[in-house]
C-alpha cells in the first residue's frame, strides 16, 4: 500500500514517541513529554518533614504551591534506589499533583515505539517503567509517571499537610 | 527447536552445554542454548530483581543478563569472559537470557541422572563425566526460586 507524503508523516509521528531525557545519579531515563507540564528550578520548595513518618513516603522530600494546588516533589534517586542524587531541576507532572526531582534535564528527543520490559524483570521495575526505549543500541528506561506516587499516597500526603501547622490553607487548595 | 522441560530427558542420552563459573562447571540442556557471545556492552538501569545485572542488545533485541554465580557459587565472584545465550520460559512465554560465564563452553552428549534430595531444587539432574560430577541447571526453577527469596 502506497501512502501519501502526508500519511507517511502521520504514520511516522504515530510510531515515534516524544520524550524528555533526564539523568538521576548518572543514569539516563526518559519520560513521555506529554506527561510533563513544566520543568523548573528548585525555588519555592518547602521541606516535607512529616513524610518521614511513612516509610513508603520518605522519597517525598518537598512540597510547593503551583496554580493554587499543592504539589509533592519525589526524589527520583530515592524512588529508584540509586546512589545519592543531587537534584537541580524538578519536572512537574501533568496529570497529578506530583513533581520529580532529577539531577539534570538532558533534552527533548524522539524514541522509536517502546519495547516491553523483558519478562525476567519482575520486581518494582514493572511498575516504574512504561517500557524500554532504544536508540542506536542504547537502552533507555522510559518511566511510568503514575508510579512515582499512587493516588492513595497522594491522599495520605494531602491529609498530612492538612494537619501540619501553617498548611491548612495549602491542603485545602490541594484537595479542592 | 525442541524446548521441552530439561527434566524430561532423564535416563536417556542428551546433549548438554557445559559452562564454567569460577573453578566449577555446570550444564544446561543444549536445546536451551543458542550461542556463546563475546563480552558485550552491559547496560544497566535501576531494578529490584535479584540475579539480573542489566541487559545486552544483540541483533536489535533486548536481552536480560542473569548472573547465576551468587546462587551457584555463593560469595565467590569469578571474572566473566563470555555470555551464554539461553532460552527459558518465564510467565508462560519463552525469553532469551544472557548468562555470564567465566570461560569457553563445551558441547557434550551424556545421560542425565536423578539428583539426590540434598541438592537444590534447581538442579534437575547430574552428569557423570570422567573426573567430575556436573549439575544440570533448571534455569526456570532457579530464577523462580530467587524471585521468591
Amino acid at each position: 500500500m502506497r501512502l501519501s507524503r502526508r500519511e507517511q508523516g502521520k504514520k511516522a509521528s504515530a510510531q515515534a514517541i516524544a520524550v524528555i531525557l533526564f539523568h538521576v545519579a548518572d543514569i539516563k531515563f526518559a519520560i513521555d513529554a506529554a506527561e510533563v507540564d513544566e520543568i523548573r528550578n528548585l525555588d519555592g520548595l518547602a521541606p516535607l518533614s512529616s513524610a518521614r513518618a511513612h516509610p513508603q513516603l520518605t522519597k517525598v522530600k518537598y512540597s510547593f504551591q503551583r496554580q493554587r494546588t499543592m504539589y509533592f516533589a519525589v526524589d527520583a534517586g530515592l524512588h529508584f534506589g540509586t546512589s545519592p542524587a543531587t537534584p537541580t531541576r524538578i519536572m512537574v507532572l501533568r496529570k497529578s499533583p506530583v513533581a520529580v526531582l532529577v539531577d539534570k534535564i538532558d533534552r527533548m528527543s524522539e524514541l522509536p515505539p517502546l519495547r516491553p520490559l523483558p519478562a525476567a524483570f519482575h520486581g518494582q521495575e514493572k511498575k516504574w517503567y512504561a517500557g524500554i526505549g532504544m536508540r542506536n543500541e542504547e537502552v533507555i528506561p522510559v518511566v511510568n509517571p503514575s508510579a512515582f506516587l499512587t493516588k492513595a499516597e497522594i491522599m495520605v500526603l494531602q491529609r498530612m499537610m492538612s494537619v501540619e501547622p501553617g498548611n491548612q490553607m495549602a491542603a485545602g487548595a490541594a484537595s479542592a | 527447536m525442541n524446548l521441552g522441560h530439561p527434566e524430561s530427558g532423564l535416563g536417556r542420552e542428551q546433549r548438554f552445554v557445559l559452562f564454567p563459573l569460577g573453578k566449577k562447571r555446570f550444564a544446561l540442556p543444549a536445546e536451551r542454548v543458542s550461542e556463546l557471545s563475546k563480552p558485550d556492552r552491559l547496560q544497566t538501569f535501576p531494578h529490584t530483581t535479584r540475579l539480573l545485572t542489566g541487559v545486552l542488545v544483540r541483533r536489535g533485541k533486548i536481552i536480560p543478563v542473569c548472573d547465576l554465580a551468587p546462587v551457584l557459587l555463593g560469595s565467590e565472584s569469578p571474572k566473566r569472559k563470555f555470555f551464554l545465550i539461553a532460552s527459558s520460559q518465564l510467565d508462560g512465554h519463552w525469553e532469551t537470557t544472557a548468562i555470564p560465564v567465566s570461560g569457553e563452553c563445551e558441547l557434550i552428549s551424556g545421560i542425565a541422572r536423578h539428583s539426590t534430595g540434598r541438592l537444590p531444587a534447581y538442579v534437575s539432574g547430574l552428569l557423570s563425566l570422567a573426573d567430575e560430577i556436573v549439575q544440570i541447571i533448571d534455569l526456570e526453577k532457579l530464577v523462580a526460586m530467587e524471585g521468591k527469596a
